[in-house]
């Protein structure tokens, strides 16, 4: 992500030491790029779809969304599909980051438009790694911006 | 209705039965009898007219052979005689047969015993009459008869015979009436006991009635309750089948999220760890006299007295905490598994068994030869199942028996198979250190193990196992004694039912 083109990263993660652990370690990879975090889904929607729910809010810019599937008020699959089926945000990459391993749920995210699917490792060395690697993912993929 | 009131009601036909068979006999038999009565009655009535008539004969004979003597004397014809002669021969027989008739009667008796000797008297007169005729003595004989000596005799005759027929008449009107009560009789007693027939019969009838309805109520209760039954036992399976749903996607959401704060103690344990490192260099940096900077790549810093014993501290509480989420994280991963693989769907396909079986084989060659072990595979009932499922199942058997052996003993495992009823019974037996009976049920608990705890393990396999089976629609179990050997006994069905539990998601 060049620093011409700011991208800011929405952290939808319920679970405030994930969310600490993440920004540590994607900090630690080099990104230096704003990180707006969201502990829940209503929260994250008002701010993806501003006052009118539209999302026109963020038209033109480049967002990158990190999101959490278990939420405490809605599934992270809701979040997706709304997401993806609003004009201006739908082509902000998605990144789904989450414990869930099923292979229904995977293919659900995929199915919805999710661009990359994570599943957390609970060994912190394998999750550390697995975070700094989406750092170096995120400082070389290009993000558009938004429709106008 | 109670099986004392089905009896009641038995017994009372029977009763019934019985009763309707006592009157019909006795309606026969009484009937036979008052119809002989009547036959009887009406003999003694015709006897009684016969009597009668033959009184009427003897004095009409009595008559005429009076009119002939009178005949004879008057006009002294031979034909009168003749006459004579006859009614006097006929009135002779007709005595004989009166006395004949009468011998069941004294009372007529007597009166003909008073009458024959003047009917005799009479005929005797008359002949002597008629005698007097002949030998030319007409006005002797007309005197005799003009003096009417006889007509005395005749009048007592006449009164005699009177007498007699008052006596028949009399009986005769005793017979009549009771030839009349006969019949009678023998009608209103074929008339009751036809009513009692009948009557027996309609409460006959009304009880078989009342018993075929008792018998289609209990018949449609039997239907109703079979109905009431089947639909109990769906509802509990579906009850069951969504409990055991719900504790799957219980134990499926509650490891999930007890991972999340687990992702979370590692992760800053592990910051935590750096942090450690971090600090302990600063103090090895202080605590050196020269402040040169730990070389760069050098991990642990030489420490020396109180700060080594903090820092060995600090390595020692940071271990365990490691290695207790790692043994937790183990735990929640075979829960994880173990849920996962209750919502896997089932493909049934036709397996070889045996060759199912031998595959695994292989697989273990190296631990069966490490153990001087051998393994036979008897012959095996070939089923219909899902073969992932059955993988597991025998392969988790196969290692527990490889790996409990007796030490020092050349393990000897045997895999046999029958079949009974619609299942296979397959049986995996070995020779090693066996279970103490008191830990069979343990065994099968999740993360329960048995015995010397000397091999590595989590008291997963068995479990996972039983599930599996249970879901095949099969049964599991031990049997086996400490340092004699165990075997496991699988029972699975042979063809596959569309009730085994598959999710119907």
């Amino acid at each position: 992500m060049s620093q011409s083109q700011p991208v800011t990263i929405i952290m939808i993660e319920d679970d405030e030491g994930h969310a600490r652990l993440i920004e540590r370690n994607i900090r630690r990879s080099g990104i230096n790029n704003e990180i707006v975090p969201f502990t829940n889904g209503t929260a994250a929607l008002s701010y993806l779809f501003g006052g009118d729910g539209s999302g026109i809010d963020h038209g033109g810019r480049a967002l990158l969304i990190l999101l959490d599937l278990n939420l405490p008020d809605m599934t992270g699959i809701d979040i997706l599909r709304r997401v993806k089926e609003n004009k201006y945000l739908k082509c902000a990459p998605v990144v789904v980051l989450t414990t869930t391993d099923d292979s229904q749920e995977i293919k659900r995210c995929y199915e919805l438009g999710c661009n990359v699917y994570i599943t957390k490792p609970v060994n912190y060395e394998s999750f550390a790694n697995a975070i700094r690697q989406l750092g170096l993912f995120f400082s070389v993929i290009q993000v558009p911006r938004s429709a106008p | 209705m109670t099986p004392e009131a089905t009896r009641r009601r038995a017994i009372g036909q029977i009763l019934l039965l019985a009763a309707g068979l006592i009157v019909l006999t006795f309606i026969s038999a009484g009937s036979v009898y008052l119809v002989n009565q009547a036959r009887e009655d009406a003999r003694w009535v015709v006897h009684t007219v016969e009597v009668e008539n033959q009184i009427s004969l003897t004095q009409l004979q009595m008559r005429r052979a009076e009119s002939a003597q009178r005949g004879y004397i008057s006009t002294l014809l031979p034909d009168f005689l003749t006459d004579f002669d006859a009614a006097a021969s006929e009135l002779t027989a007709d005595l004989a047969r009166l006395r004949q008739l009468t011998t069941d009667n004294p009372l007529q008796g007597r009166l003909l015993d008073e009458m024959i000797p003047l009917c005799n008297q009479r005929i005797e007169e008359f002949r002597k009459t008629i005698a007097l005729a002949r030998a030319e003595h007409v006005d002797d004989a007309a005197r005799i008869v003009r003096e009417g000596i006889g007509r005395d005799a005749m009048g007592h005759i006449d009164d005699l015979a009177n007498q007699m027929r008052v006596e028949e008449d009399h009986l005769f009107l005793q017979r009549t009436t009771s030839a009349d009560r006969s019949q009678s009789l023998a009608a209103s007693m074929t008339a009751a006991g036809s009513g009692l027939v009948v009557i027996l019969a309609g409460i006959s009838i009304f009880l078989v009635r009342r018993s075929a309805s008792a018998r289609d109520a209990a018949e449609a209760q039997l239907r109703d309750n079979n109905l009431n039954l089947e639909a109990t036992v769906d509802a509990r399976t579906a009850d069951l089948r969504e409990a055991n749903d719900e504790i799957q996607r219980f134990a499926y959401i509650v490891s999930h999220d007890l991972r999340s704060p687990l992702v979370n103690i590692m992760g800053f344990t592990s910051e935590l760890e750096e942090l450690r490192t971090d600090i302990f260099k600063r103090i090895a940096a202080l605590a050196s006299a020269s402040p040169a900077p730990v070389a760069a790549g050098e991990l642990e810093p030489a420490l020396e007295g109180e700060d080594k014993q903090l820092s060995e501290g600090f390595s020692e509480a940071l271990g365990f905490i490691k290695s207790s989420i790692a043994k937790m994280d183990r735990l929640i991963t075979a829960i994880l598994n173990l849920t996962r693989e209750g919502r896997r769907e089932f493909e049934p396909v036709a397996i070889d068994t045996r060759e199912l079986i031998e595959n695994i084989v292989a697989t273990v060659a190296h631990q069966v030869s490490e153990a001087k072990a051998q393994i036979r595979i008897e012959p095996l009932p070939d089923i219909v199942s899902d073969r992932l499922a059955l993988e597991q199942i025998f392969s988790n058997l196969i290692d527990n028996a490889l790996k409990y052996l007796k030490p020092g003993v050349p393990g000897d495992i045997s895999v046999r198979g029958r079949t009974k009823l619609g299942f296979a019974i397959f049986e995996i037996a070995d020779n090693g250190r066996g279970i103490d009976p008191k830990d069979h049920q343990r065994i099968f608990d999740l993360f329960r193990r048995a015995g010397a705890q000397d091999r590595p393990g989590q008291g997963i396999g068995l479990a996972h196992v039983r599930a599996l089976v249970r879901r095949l629609g099969g049964t599991m179990s031990v049997s086996s004694e400490l340092h004699n050997g165990s075997t496991f006994t699988i029972t699975l069905p042979i063809g596959w039912k569309a009730s085994n539990r598959n999710r119907d998601s």
